[in-house]
């Protein structure tokens, strides 16, 4: 039978994107199918953006071997891909002997685990490292380290589509049906036909490894709620510093992590909710974020707040549990299932994706893709060059000599860019993610009315059909006067 | 890079910065440039349509665009080189200024250097309002400029957060361009802006007005579907039990305006926290010498009347500083009952206008300048309101040494 | 029925309370000069507002023309000025000062477009 793909990857998230760019590796013909209307509709980009270094899993566990793995391998694959990050270290302070007692035992896991340059350091050293943290004492993880989570999924988004993978945007999967030698997947009316079916669903994993015929999973979906605190805090806090994570609340405690454009967030919370999209940010939650977050950072401020976002955890076990399960990554007749992929999941994705065409690989006899270029390069960054760049720049093309985000200095350019690039942007919120356009300190008070005329200009659209993020969130009702 | 002398950079050709440029000019000075980043001059008054501008200053009741009219004919009367579309990305104490435009980017070295930068709106994400993401919420001056300036329509059924001037305007702005406001909710136990306003842009449209109220939770996972309200009690926190759910497809948030200080922090300007604009001395000249603030960039101002006068009186010590220097201002300056009030130093040495705002409404309140225990000057407000700002003028004679002075705003 | 106002003849604001009935005002207290008894007393039986709006612009850098009133119109009418003023379609370039509809509704105001759009 004459097959549509011979991947069909369901969820465009930082493992399905890593596992799509995987695949093209190998002569396979990938499609990527994502219900939301573009990337970034998930987990992948509301995190901490913490590449993890592996202490935090339990010796012996597929999160604990793929972070570590994931944490190694990030700079070549950081390299490739020109996704920004840092090395910036990581410190888990602590205050008592309970601590203490903690703190040691993290770090036997860590050195079982085998991650690298973790140590025990004292005050007058924290002080050193990070002048404004509190704490008697501190762990500190030399390898972690902060990313650009947006970029790096979008470079890997893109890198799949350069070699070959199709991507097919606002495509839910309503129904999988087993077929001799593949599958036939229905997205509403549309159906499509595959040999092999990757579940990267994330949040909705548990659904789809049921259509799979694997049935049984079950997500419990935990909200975790974050501050962006603005980038004059970030000046103060060069690295991320946690408290001891408390095993009982089965979260990884208050955190306070820069990030790399220099703002700093705080959290994530951690409650179990009913709805898996519902990315509320509630009263209580942002109250404790503030409280909690001050005992280690005093200098927070109402002042300093940018606004707050919230992240959904696809966990494997509930509350009752403890809310710990590790990752199940298994093969099943014609598919390979990631169910649970919470936090290490951004870290462990290309590991993660190395596995998926293993276990493919066991299966059937893969031939290599000669044209495979594991590199995709982002268009300049304006803000990221110095003064005498950005001055040939400018000079070069008058849309980078135009600003539209004052805030973050975005250009023209930049935002046109987004749009036109192959998998652009087409809402408000796209531009957003690809950009940073709206995300300092003004919110888009002055940039939002400038990007939704481009994109009204650019995507030939009316009024009535700018989207702020996903289908359904029109921003305007049509012309003032008719 | 291209690099350029000028003696005066402004920055900013809104209000402020063209009554500055202007008045300069006037004074004799010469080789002033203007750097604006829109592509038209005239700054927050080209989407400010509605009139009650220039009652006193030209004894007219003009629409924004009109007020900034007549200050862009006379700039360019009078020659004043203005830039538009021009970025400044850079402020250097040395007064070097960097802008970027589309034909590139030029390092101007200033012999001074005017801020004129004005303000930019509170946002929900300061504000922290639980609740998810939908399409739907804008604040007051991003709905104006949509609805003005580019003739887009952002929403039917509205509630407004905020009785500041902006939201009330707005309120009757979408009533006659077709919305259907459902009511002004205010976290104060007052209105936050003129009684004027309430009463032409609320009263003349029905539109209800209630106080002591905000907005605890926003609806909706795509598109704004309600809001819900709850009372608040002295300390401005909701009362449990109060909630009231509010159907509406559009928020608009009124919630204050922050003084946009980017440039002044880069240059290494003290800000003062309290007006969240730079520090100033009687000669509207921040910490750094040669570089003077005035307009919304150092204080949000009510009538744009005042804002020219304000640029104009930095002109005449723009002016003095380029030829010979001013006078220390080693003098602090407190205020008591009062808020926003500058400017932080003087001299006691020359006459000095406080300009500030009263911390609460009230009626029959005095104003005054005290130092060593004296009253200096001293005047009475009828009715005291924080939405209008206030001045008190001090003549140099009247300063007794050098110790503070406070300036302090009290009620009968 | 009762209705309190803020003077906004002068900086002072006193607050005036009239007493009105039947389309007659009965009673006007708490001002301390006639203007503020006139103002109450014009405001209770025929407010006079000016109004600005838009008018669509085409050819123009700008698609909208703001426009108000040369001297107001009684508070009452504006549904019907509004409905009229948009109704006007004016093709760049534009003048600030260009009459666009002389005598509105017959009420002796004109509308007078407050900004100047080029030609795109």
């Amino acid at each position: 039978m004459d097959f549509d793909f011979d991947v069909l990857v369901i969820g465009a998230g930082a493992v399905g994107c890593a596992a799509a760019r995987e695949l093209t590796r190998w002569k396979l013909r990938v499609a990527v199918a994502e219900k939301n209307n573009d990337l970034f509709g998930g987990t992948s980009a509301r995190n901490s953006a913490v590449l993890h270094a592996g202490f935090n899993n339990k010796p012996g566990t597929l999160m604990a071997k793929l972070c570590v793995e994931g944490n190694r391998g990030f700079d070549e694959l950081a390299r490739e891909l020109d996704v920004p990050y840092k090395r910036t270290g990581k410190l888990i302070v602590g205050f008592d002997e309970d601590d203490r007692r903690r703190l040691e035992a993290l770090l036997e896991q860590g050195r079982a685990n085998g991650v690298p340059g973790l140590s025990m350091i004292g005050k007058d050293e924290i002080r050193r490292l990070a002048p404004n943290v509190m704490g008697e004492f501190a762990m500190l993880s030399e390898s972690t380290a902060i990313l650009d989570p947006f970029r790096y999924v979008l470079a890997l988004a893109e890198n799949a589509l350069k070699n070959g993978a199709r991507f097919l945007f606002s495509h839910e999967v309503t129904g999988i049906e087993r077929l001799n030698g593949g599958w036939e997947v229905s997205f509403g009316e549309k159906r499509l036909t595959c040999r092999w079916i990757v579940n990267s669903a994330g949040l909705y994993a548990d659904k789809i490894s049921d259509m799979l015929g694997k049935k049984g999973y079950v997500i419990y979906p935990c909200r975790g709620e974050y501050f962006i605190l603005d980038k004059r805090v970030g000046e103060l806090l060069p690295m991320p510093a946690y408290p001891v994570p408390n095993i009982r609340t089965g979260g990884l405690g208050i955190h306070l992590t820069p990030t790399m454009d220099g703002n700093v967030l705080i959290g994530p919370s951690t409650e179990y909710i009913g709805e898996r999209d519902d990315y509320s940010a509630t009263a209580p939650t942002m109250d404790m974020l503030i409280r909690d977050g001050s005992r280690i950072f005093p200098h927070i401020r109402r002042e300093h707040y940018i606004r707050n976002f919230s992240g959904i955890r696809p966990k494997l076990a509930g509350p009752d549990k403890g809310g710990y399960n590790d990752f199940v990554i298994e093969r099943l007749d014609g598919a390979v299932n990631l169910v649970g992929i919470e936090s290490p999941g951004l870290t462990a994705s290309m590991p993660i994706a190395k596995l998926v065409v293993e276990m493919i690989g066991e299966v059937e006899d893969l031939e290599k893709n000669e044209s495979f270029d594991p590199v995709s390069r982002r268009a300049p960054v304006f803000r990221e060059l110095s003064r005498e760049e950005q001055a040939k720049l400018a000079e070069k093309d008058p849309d980078y000599g135009e600003i539209i985000c004052r805030c973050e200095n975005v250009t023209r350019a930049e935002i046109l860019a987004a749009i036109r690039s192959p998998l652009g942007a087409r809402t408000v919120t796209g531009v957003k993610y690809r950009c940073r356009s709206t995300m300092g300190r003004c919110q888009g008070g002055y940039c939002q009315t400038r990007i939704a005329e481009m994109l009204m200009e650019e995507l030939s659209l009316t009024p009535e059909e700018v989207l702020y993020s996903q289908e359904g969130s029109n921003m305007f009702t049509g012309r003032a006067i008719r | 890079m291209r690099t350029v002398d000028k003696k005066i950079v402004v920055i900013g050709a809104g209000p402020a910065g063209l009554a500055a440029a202007i008045a300069l000019h006037e004074r004799g000075e010469r080789d002033i440039l203007l750097l604006e980043r829109e592509k038209k001059p005239g700054g927050i008054l080209r989407q400010c349509i509605h009139d009650g501008f220039g009652l006193t200053r030209f004894g007219e009741s003009l629409s924004g665009p009109e007020y900034a009219a007549r200050f862009i004919a006379r700039a360019k009367e009078l020659g004043i080189e203005i830039v538009t579309g021009a970025t400044v990305v850079g402020l250097d104490a040395d007064k070097t200024v960097t802008a970027v435009a589309a034909d590139g980017m030029t390092a101007y070295r200033a012999q001074a250097v005017v801020l004129a930068m004005g303000c930019r709106e509170r946002t929900r994400g300061a504000l922290a309002i639980p609740g998810r993401r939908p399409a739907g919420v804008y604040t007051a001056g991003v709905a104006q400029a949509y609805i003005n300036l580019k003739n887009i329509m952002v929403g039917r059924e509205a509630v407004i957060l905020g009785s500041g001037d902006i939201g009330m305007i707005m309120a009757r702005r979408l009533t006659l361009e077709g919305a259907h406001v459902k009511g002004v909710y205010e976290i104060q136990p007052y209105p936050s802006g003129l009684p004027r306003n309430v009463e032409q842009c609320l009263n003349d449209y029905g539109i209800p007005l209630h106080l002591s109220r905000t907005v605890t939770e926003i609806h909706g996972r795509d598109r704004l579907e309600a809001v819900t309200v709850s009372r608040v009690d002295e300390r401005m926190k909701p009362i449990p039990g109060s909630e009231e759910r509010i159907e509406c497809d559009t928020l608009i948030l009124s919630v204050g305006l922050i003084t946009e200080n980017e440039l002044t922090r880069m240059a290494g300007a003290q800000i003062d926290p309290r007006t969240s604009g730079a520090v100033i001395d009687e000669h509207f000249q921040t910490e750094v010498k040669g570089i003077f603030a005035a307009g919304n960039v150092l204080h949000v101002h009510d009538l744009v009347d005042f804002v020219s006068l304000e640029a104009e009186q930095l002109a005449a010590s723009v002016t003095e500083y380029l030829h010979g220097g001013l006078d220390e201002c080693g003098v602090e300056v407190s205020g008591e009952g009062v808020i926003q009030l500058i400017p932080q130093r003087v001299s006691a040495k020359r006459d000095v206008t406080f300009a500030l705002r009263p911390a609460k409404p009230g009626r029959n309140a005095k104003l005054r300048v005290e130092q060593d225990g004296t009253v200096l000057a001293e005047k009475r407000i009828p009715r005291a309101l924080p939405a209008e700002m206030a001045q008190i003028t001090v003549k140099a004679e009247k300063f007794l040494s050098d110790s503070p002075v406070k300036v302090v705003l009290s009620f009968d | 029925m009762i209705r309190t106002y803020t003077c906004i003849m002068c900086p002072i604001g006193c607050e005036i309370t009239a007493e009105y009935e039947g389309g007659e005002v009965l009673s006007v207290s708490g001002n301390r000069c006639a203007k503020g008894e006139n103002y109450v007393r014009q405001e209770l039986t025929c407010p006079m507002r000016n109004i600005a709006t838009s008018v669509r612009v085409s050819g123009g850098e700008l698609p909208l023309a703001s426009v108000r009133l040369t001297s107001p119109i009684p508070l009452e009418r504006i549904p019907e000025a509004v409905r009229e003023i948009h109704r006007v379609e004016l093709t760049a370039p534009v003048r600030g000062g260009d009459v666009l509809i002389k005598d509105l509704l017959g009420l002796g105001a004109d509308v007078i477009a407050t900004k100047d759009i080029e030609k795109a």
